[in-house]
């Protein structure tokens, strides 16, 4: 079997490539003059600016984490870009022939499907490039019923009073060390709206692309659904081959009230480094939505297979009673990745539930830990969890760890938790062998099993990424 | 040498026998101690734990003293105990006269082959000073050697009283070694009243495909403090089997650490009956240094009051353990509004071909079973301390020792109100 699996795991960065736009940047480096320039760069309010410059004061007092069963080179802050954006021609363009070629053509090579958006109906696509949001679709359709959904700067710009009342409620700014540097120097990001009542008649999408060499991408979205309304929000993410290691500090807030729901799928490929662990993101992401109002829902969904270190834990505070959170989760590692990911669920409200699935495989030499926390206050009457987190190792030079912390201060509760390590047995590859299924095939349908639970939470067409995303992530690491 | 958590702590000791074997373990120690403070809820290892109550206590030295020991004698270990009272060997209620031919089991100030081979078992817990400070402090104790082949059909008895008058600290030590092919069964008991710290540190080495069979059973005081270590190295095919059963103590801390050698076995199994303003903390390592051995671990927790249960479970499993099967269960039960439980197994594996699961549970009684039981005309109160009885009961069930079997039985039984039902024991 190791000759099969051996040869499997080796497909090179398939994205790996830099496209050439002059960049509007500052110099490398951060100080308070960087954040001014960077909020001066973008027009913004005198309050945004005071928000920026408490995030980054409180964040010179802190010291990066290092609990995460991760290892790396700790990043030179001062070596990096905050600000770079691509020359637009005109602030926004009116239709898709405005849009630089040199830009168009690098979506071609990702496969996004910008100019055949109109075909691929039900996907509006907010293309943040860089730094910038360079193109939004299906917007006015989406304003008819009142759906916001734009870039973060023009969300400032047109609809600061929401912006205002919602940016850091859920992820304050002194929250941790990278969510404090996000809020300092977050160049843009997505915003979404949804009004009381309103079901958004698509999924809302946006791809992320990390372009420019040293610049570090610090993305902020917020997603607000009112009263009764729902959203499906769907995050993509590629990124070009780089030698030096780029930093991703991203926070993403989301809000829900009464009786709304927010889905909230990501599959992220970024670059994870080569098979020596060379280059390679750094992806150290807050992600956290609050259950704010009665019966409201927010579930998570992510497949993780990029990145060299990933440092991820999206998580749902159920404050609202019967509030729901799910988190959905399959981390993959090859070659010398790292990934500490999980969530958390903190109940606060009455009989409030929290599902927790969690697939973690690796393969190579990397590592991938689940961590989690499920916390029921003592207020939190009848509150429910349930946890599932198992592992597959693929290969003897991997490893998994599991560290759930589990607490409970409410009698009425009731959580469970359970997890289990395992490898592909040599029995379950002999009979799809014996069948006339190759290993190579066999073993991408074991992995597809394995992860079933959380593909069938992925919007369609990220399912079938999905599947295809990780028989090619192992490719070569089986035999 | 004066160390930080020491002087804080503990008010100038009596020295024990001090063999010079031991000067350079306890120098190290107080070298380690020096740097220490005491842990706090800041440290990872102690996040659940607050230590801050020891902290307005100094802790003296004890006295010895003569005990009435009757009460705890268990019938099928009458003549294989040995007693200390207050950290101090007690002749008057030891008796050794059943123990057989070739088995050493004595006090630490007397057992010279023990020099040697104290505080070789695993590495020293760097996460609390406490294993620093028995080796630092430590007055008594006992030695047990069982050699090879030695299969030994009567339980041995340890027995472990403190009487604080006023506040006073006792650091036992204990090493149990098994030679090859050797077969025990232990019973460890602590009892005490008034306000104390205890600090016992257990070191077992067990060789090649010898058995141990360890019971052991906390019932000190409810003003009392007991952060104990134990440490056991299983060679190839041994085994090592466990149970602590925790009733008293106003805080206490358990800190096993096991390695497994290729094939080798272990079980540590734990109850924890808490009520008032209890804390019992159990942080386990297991440790899968080598292939094909397998560990189980069944942990319980019974909360009441406004107590406090922490369970923290490592299994580490190295690259070369090919072929380990772990299993770790963590089950929790709460009585009260205000009881708490914080739970975290933990897995880090670094082999492929490996079965490992864990699993946790925190919850109220179930009312399908509580309604099950009242359709069948018990009421409402002797359906819930009966049920809570079966919880704890099924730690109980293979406890070798019928007496202590059924004297631990009846504990649980009165802790639990399930007395009313008649004799379940």
């Amino acid at each position: 079997m190791s000759t099969t699996l051996n040869v499997v795991t080796s497909q090179e960065y398939k994205y790996g490539f830099v496209t050439d736009i002059e960049a509007d940047s500052v110099a490398a480096g951060l100080n308070e003059d960087v954040i001014r320039f960077i909020s001066a760069k973008k027009g913004e309010p005198e309050w945004l600016l005071e928000f920026r410059l408490k995030a980054y004061r409180h964040w010179l007092t802190l010291a990066e984490p290092d609990w995460a069963k991760v290892d790396y080179p700790r990043p030179d802050f001062q070596k990096i870009v905050y600000y770079s954006a691509p020359k637009a021609k005109a602030p926004k363009y009116a239709s898709m022939d405005e849009v630089d070629p040199e830009l168009k053509r690098t979506f071609e090579k990702l496969g996004v499907p910008i100019h055949e958006q109109a075909a691929l109906a039900g996907v509006a696509v907010d293309v943040v490039f860089d730094s910038v949001s360079v193109t939004t679709t299906y917007k006015e359709k989406l304003a008819t019923v009142g759906i916001i959904f734009c870039s973060f700067s023009e969300a400032v710009r047109e609809h600061p009073e929401l912006v205002k009342k919602y940016l850091g409620s859920v992820v304050p700014a002194a929250d941790n060390f990278y969510a404090a540097l996000n809020s300092a120097v977050f160049t843009d990001g997505s915003f979404v709206f949804i009004p009381k009542g309103v079901t958004c008649p698509m999924d809302l999408s946006t791809y992320f692309r990390i372009n420019n060499k040293e610049s570090g991408q610090f993305e902020r979205t917020l997603i607000v659904a009112e009263e009764g309304a729902s959203v499906s929000y769907l995050e993509g993410c590629t990124a070009p081959q780089f030698d030096t290691n780029q930093l991703h500090a991203a926070v993403v807030e989301l809000v829900a009230l009464d009786h709304a729901s927010i889905k909230y799928s990501t599959v992220q490929n970024w670059y994870a480094g080569d098979k020596n662990g060379v280059g390679g993101i750094f992806n150290f992401v807050t992600k956290r939505g609050l259950c704010k109002g009665k019966g409201s829902h927010i579930s998570w969904t992510q497949v993780e297979t990029g990145s060299a270190i990933t440092w991820k834990y999206p998580s749902c505070i159920l404050l609202g009673d019967d509030s729901i959170g799910e988190f959905y989760s399959v981390a993959l590692t090859n070659h010398k990745q790292q990934a500490d990911t999980g969530t958390k669920m903190v109940h606060i409200g009455r009989n409030t539930k929290s599902t927790i699935v969690s697939k973690g495989i690796s393969a190579g030499d990397s590592s991938n830990s689940y961590r989690g926390l499920v916390k029921v206050q003592p207020k939190a009457e009848g509150a429910r969890n349930f946890s599932q987190c198992d592992s597959m190792l693929i290969g003897h030079t991997c490893s998994a760890s599991t560290f759930p912390y589990i607490e409970v201060q409410n009698r009425s509760a009731k959580v469970e938790h359970e997890a289990t390590t395992s490898k592909i047995g040599e029995e379950q590859l002999f009979y799809f062998q014996q069948r006339g299924i190759p290993a190579e095939e066999a073993i991408s349908m074991i992995i597809n099993g394995f992860c079933k639970d959380v593909f069938r939470e992925l919007p369609m067409e990220f399912a079938v990424e999905a599947t295809k995303l990780l028989s090619l992530k192992l490719e070569g690491s089986v035999g | 040498m004066t160390s930080a958590v020491a002087s804080n702590l503990l008010a100038d000791l009596l020295s024990g026998p001090r063999p010079a074997e031991w000067d350079k373990l306890r120098e190290e120690a107080e070298t380690r101690l020096a740097r220490l403070d005491l842990p706090t809820t800041g440290d990872e290892g102690w996040k659940y734990t607050d230590l801050k109550a020891l902290g307005g206590i100094t802790f003296g030295p004890a006295p010895e003293a003569r005990v009435d020991v009757s009460s705890h004698l268990l019938p099928e270990m009458v003549g294989t105990r040995q007693v200390f009272v207050n950290g101090h060997h007690a002749p008057h209620a030891s008796c050794v006269s059943a123990v057989p031919a070739g088995v050493r089991f004595l006090p630490l100030g007397t057992a010279s082959e023990a020099c040697h081979a104290l505080g070789t078992v695993g590495p020293v817990h760097n996460q609390s000073p406490f294993e620093d400070l028995n080796t630092a402090r430590f007055e008594d104790g006992a030695v047990i050697l069982v050699p090879k082949n030695l299969k030994v059909a009567l339980p041995l008895h340890l027995l472990f009283l403190t009487k604080a008058e006023t506040p006073v600290a006792v650091f036992p030590r204990l090493l149990v070694v098994l030679e090859r092919g050797a077969e025990l069964e232990l019973v460890e008991e602590h009892h005490g009243e008034g306000t104390y710290l205890t600090g016992p540190v257990v070191e077992i080495r067990v060789a090649e495909g010898a058995v141990l069979r360890h019971e052991r059973v906390q019932r000190d005081s409810v003003e009392a403090f007991h952060l104990g270590t134990l440490k056991a190295e299983v060679a190839k095919g041994g085994q090592y089997h466990s149970r602590t059963l925790s009733f008293g103590a106003r805080l206490s801390r358990q800190q096993p650490w096991v390695r497994l050698a290729e094939g080798a076995e272990a079980t540590l199994d734990g109850l924890a009956l808490l009520g008032e303003a209890q804390v019992a903390d159990t942080h386990s390592f297991m440790f899968h240094a080598e292939p094909h051995a397998s560990s189980h671990q069944l942990h319980k927790c019974i909360v009441d009051g406004q107590a406090r249960a922490v369970f923290n479970g490592q299994v580490l499993v190295a690259p070369k353990a090919q072929g380990t099967d772990a299993r770790q269960q963590s089950r929790n039960l709460l009585l009260s509004e205000t009881a708490r439980v914080d739970t975290k197994p933990q897995l880090e594996i670094y082999a492929d071909d490996v079965k490992c699961s864990h699993g946790a549970t925190v919850g109220a009684l179930d009312p399908e079973e509580l309604f099950y039981l009242q359709s069948r005309g018990l009421n409402a109160d002797d359906a819930r301390n009966l049920l809570t009885y079966g919880f704890a009961a099924d730690v109980l069930t293979h406890i070798p020792v019928a007496s202590l079997r059924r004297a631990l039985r009846q504990l649980v039984m009165a802790r639990t109100q399930a007395a009313s039902l008649g004799d379940l024991a």
